[in-house]
């Protein structure tokens, strides 16, 4: 008799999620387990700006009840970290040092915040925002303070912004061509982000470079720009994600800015995908590599992948006219149509 | 009551180095880390400098460029267990911390009579001309260019080593007594057939000084430079001009050398481009940081075809490349993907795509015969009396590499020409205590090393340090992360009453129920037969392969039957000599 097929999902973001769920439906007889280093349920990110300005409740950001993994034959192991995968043995290594045996994986981890290399001696003064726990600690964080200042700029960060303009929160908004993320921003755009900033009643400060950044009281941080320097209560760092690959280093994976796959999102390892904001796809059209980010992209290639994990064979085609250039990578964003 | 220490050089005590001191065995030069590391965490800077120098000669300038080969094999790296110590930087703290050396003084030893002409003042040949000079023989050292040091002074900008660090040790090295002859160069202002005539041996260690050419079309354009070449200039205080959009095609750390130093010259737009991906990088992580601090951009995934332009370049054609199966060099086949061609505007392209070392023929007899290297292991060429080594020998390989390699052939050169052997690698075991390291240690951050910031500060001066080396602080709270791989804990059998106390508190699987220890061909312990029965244990053993030293097994056992040894590596130096039979 065969043994049982035993599928493991990575990562309970949209993605992963999406991937665990249909397998449940594709893979009925396979034992599903679904690892995230998070706790509970899957929950939509992309709604965090508007869970910390007040406009929904915790509850509305959940993707599904936690019971629905139990009553779909997923076992969901939350809190827990791969910190090893051998691909060729088809093992992980939990951090409590637990291995686990799969007969197929998909690797589902997202992304990380990202922090410029020449703004990661400050990292520890800004806050960032991927989590549910980031949010609560923004929320905490905010009612104590009455102005922030927003470095970077991703498209989060424009969602931030409103939720802080909402909460009559002061806001500094640091703009500059390369920090706006994933879109390069200059020319119109710059202008046209300014001006709506602006109207909103933002200060912009373009163009200007951080010198330095103190703690100087428990709520209050003084920057120091080209041209003066500002107190604020409270620091945001929005620079887009980076794929959360670190603990892959050296497993044997094909690595570059994610886990290069082919366009099925395998890995090139029998029964081992990749799919999300982690995986890294060649596109003949492009004749580049592309990444994908977005709540609504994430959903797809988790479905996706997972109907290949359970034996279909179906690519992962993107329009190139959907996929923008954002500082020598090729990204594939929802959020941007969103915007 | 004195300690007992012994002195072995059985192989089974080598090989248990090897396995249980990992980081002292990945060092070229078997630099003795764990005992410097305790040294500067005694504070005792000046022992913790000259630990470094018996090993490796240089260690203020290693302790800023090298490769740090050593802490790849760090336990503390170890998954599970954090990230490696930062084993170069402690070096580096122990030559800015310390006392300034005393004035050093000729080689101790008496002259032998014996003449060696060393081809080349760059790390292999300088770390060679040390450990000739020292124990007596006549060494002269022929360098064509105007300075000594090599790729040290030459290929690596002052903003990573300062030039006064370079003299120092280089002066060091002098001072055993070899007499350094710049600005002769073999072929021109004389030849091999005159060192070997000369000379009882003749070391050619003349480094790689030929740049690797990209060989597509469009290199003899205007704007496009080779990377050795290109970083000879700056360091030599005439750079060249460059454009606002710099290409720099390679992946090692000349690339990255070239495209700092682009920067510093004032191009406003540098990426270095990889055939390969950033995981595949060789240089440290340090470097790609404070690249990447600095503005310098990297791009994976793409081989250049062509460079484009009319007299001036203008663009790069380059074509997409994927990874496949690791070769078995460890690295990935890397396969260019069909029509994927792709174009990227530039000013400038720098080439930095490796080094070859410049032919050296024969005259005389032998007139327009080409060098060979007919035993690696033993550093001899075709010829009688001549031996090759470093970069020249192996092609690019780095400066710890180079220096491990002049010394072992400085060895093989002393036993040739007197039949005996100067200098002994021993292993040392003394009695000792567990150490004073507290459990909390094994959970520090790692201390990085401080660098100038703002990053535009650095652009003050091209020549300006980037990093600013540890505080005295920092200097000792690292060392505190260093487990002290050189402690070797051990059960005794005959006394251990199988209580398993020492298991229950261990933080690793290092003590084992074992039915069988395995040993090898030469008698080493190679590996252990663990069981679960009770009624197969037959030993409880110390996998100090996998101990992270922290004592608490001792601290616990009722009946003190686990105790500690030193061991260490150490190199004795022999004033008589020895001969392979005495």
């Amino acid at each position: 008799m065969n043994p049982r097929e035993h599928f493991v999902v990575i990562g309970n973001g949209p993605a992963g999620n999406q991937a665990a769920m249909s397998l449940g439906e594709k893979a009925p007889e396979a034992r599903i387990t679904l690892i995230s280093k998070n706790h509970g349920a899957c929950y939509r990110p992309h709604l965090l700006p508007e869970y910390i300005g007040g406009k929904i409740p915790e509850q509305s950001l959940y993707v599904c009840p936690v019971g629905t993994y139990k009553e779909r034959g997923i076992k969901l192991r939350s809190g827990q970290t791969v910190v090893r995968l051998n691909p060729k043995e088809k093992e992980l290594i939990l951090d409590h040092k637990e291995l686990v045996r799969f007969s197929g994986l998909v690797i589902a981890v997202g992304g990380k915040p990202r922090i410029p290399e020449p703004m990661l001696v400050f990292k520890d003064l800004m806050f960032t925002l991927k989590t549910l726990e980031d949010a609560k600690i923004w929320i905490e964080k905010l009612s104590h303070v009455d102005s922030v200042m927003m470095i970077g700029g991703d498209l989060t960060s424009l969602a931030v912004t409103k939720a802080l303009l909402s909460l009559d929160k002061k806001v500094i908004f640091m703009l500059n061509e390369d920090a706006f993320w994933p879109l390069r921003c200059d020319g119109a755009l710059f202008d046209e982000v300014t001006e709506r900033l602006e109207e909103r009643g933002v200060e912009v400060l373009a163009h200007q470079r951080i010198r330095s950044i103190a703690r100087i009281a428990h709520h209050t941080y003084e920057i120091e720009v080209d041209s003066r320097k500002i107190q604020v209560g409270m620091i945001g760092g929005f620079f887009g994600l980076v794929p959360d690959i670190r603990f892959l280093a050296g497993c044997g994976l094909r690595i570059d800015r994610g886990i290069l796959v082919d366009e099925y999102m395998n890995t090139g390892f029998e029964g081992i995908f990749a799919t999300g904001d982690c995986a890294q796809v060649y596109h003949p059209e492009l004749r580049d590599y592309w990444v994908s980010i977005g709540h609504d992209n994430a959903v797809n290639l988790g479905r996706l992948t997972a109907m290949n994990l359970a034996g279909g064979r179906i690519p992962a085609h993107v329009a190139k006219e959907k996929i923008f250039d954002v500082q020598g990578i090729k990204v594939n964003t929802s959020w941007w149509t969103e915007f | 009551m004195s300690k007992q220490v012994l002195y072995s050089t059985a192989p089974e005590d080598f090989y248990y180095m090897d396995i249980n001191v990992p980081c002292q065995a990945a060092c070229p030069a078997a630099t003795n880390i764990p005992a410097y590391i305790r040294c500067l965490f005694e504070e005792r800077y000046g022992r913790s400098y000259e630990i470094n120098q018996v090993a490796n000669i240089f260690p203020g300038v290693l302790g800023r460029i090298c490769s740090r080969p050593c802490e790849d094999k760090c336990r503390h790296g170890e998954p599970e267990l954090g990230r490696p110590v930062n084993i170069c930087h402690i070096k580096r703290a122990a030559s800015d911390l310390g006392e300034k050396a005393p004035p050093s003084q000729k080689g101790p030893f008496p002259s032998l009579g014996k003449k060696v002409a060393v081809v080349g003042a760059g790390p292999a040949g300088l770390a060679a001309a040390h450990d000739l000079s020292s124990v007596g023989f006549s060494v002269t050292i022929y360098e064509a260019l105007d300075d000594p040091g090599g790729m040290l002074r030459y290929g690596i900008p002052e903003f990573r080593l300062p030039r006064p660090i370079l003299d120092a040790e280089i002066q060091h090295i002098l001072d055993m007594g070899a007499v350094l002859k710049t600005g002769m160069r073999i072929g021109k202002d004389l030849t091999m057939e005159d060192l070997l005539g000369d000379c009882d041996a003749v070391l050619l260690a003349a480094g790689c000084y030929r740049s690797i050419p990209l060989n597509i079309p469009g290199e003899e354009l205007q704007g496009v430079y080779l990377g050795l070449e290109f970083m000879m200039d700056v360091c030599q205080g005439r750079p060249s001009v460059l454009g606002d959009k710099v290409l720099v095609i390679g992946a090692g750390f000349t690339a990255f050398d070239c495209a700092r130093s682009a920067l510093r010259l004032g191009a406003g737009d540098v990426t270095i481009c990889l055939r390969r991906t950033e995981e595949d990088l060789t240089v440290t992580k340090d470097e790609v940081l404070e690249a990447k601090k600095e503005g310098v951009k990297i791009e994976s995934l793409m081989l250049s075809s062509r460079i484009v332009g009319d007299k001036k370049l203008e663009s790069v054609t380059f074509v997409r490349t994927q990874p496949g199966e690791r070769r078995e060099d460890g690295k990935r086949e890397i396969t260019p993907i069909e029509g994927s061609e792709f174009i990227v505007p530039a000013d400038t392209v720098i080439a930095a795509v490796g080094q070859r070392p410049e032919p050296i023929y024969f005259t005389g007899e032998r007139a327009g015969e080409g060098l060979q290297v007919t035993d690696k292991e033993a550093f001899r060429a075709s010829v009688t009396g001549l031996y090759v080594a470093g970069d020249y020998m192996t092609g690019p390989s780095t400066v710890i590499e180079a220096i491990g390699m002049g010394r072992r052939a400085a060895e093989r050169i002393a036993e040739d020409l007197t039949g005996r052997v100067f200098r002994e690698k021993v292993v040392r075991q003394e009695e000792a205590q567990t150490t004073d390291r507290e459990r909390t240690w094994d959970f520090l951050q790692r201390q990085e090393m401080p660098t100038i910031e703002p990053v535009e500060d650095r652009f003050n001066s091209p020549d300006l340090e980037v990093e600013t080396g540890f505080s005295f602080e920092q200097a000792k709270e690292e060392s505190k992360r260093c487990y002290l791989c050189y402690l070797h804990y051990e059960i005794d059998i005959s006394r251990c009453i199988y209580c398993r106390y020492c298991i229950d508190v261990a933080p690793r699987d290092c003590i084992k129920l074992v039915d069988e220890v395995k040993t090898n061909e030469l008698g080493a312990i190679a590996g252990f037969v663990e069981t679960t029965r009770w009624e197969d244990v037959n030993a409880i053993v110390i996998d100090n392969s996998r101990c992270i030293r922290c004592g608490e097994c001792m601290r616990v056992c009722p009946v003190d039957c686990i105790s500690v040894t030193k061991i260490e590596v150490m190199e004795q130096v022999l004033e008589e000599g020895k001969t392979n039979e005495s």
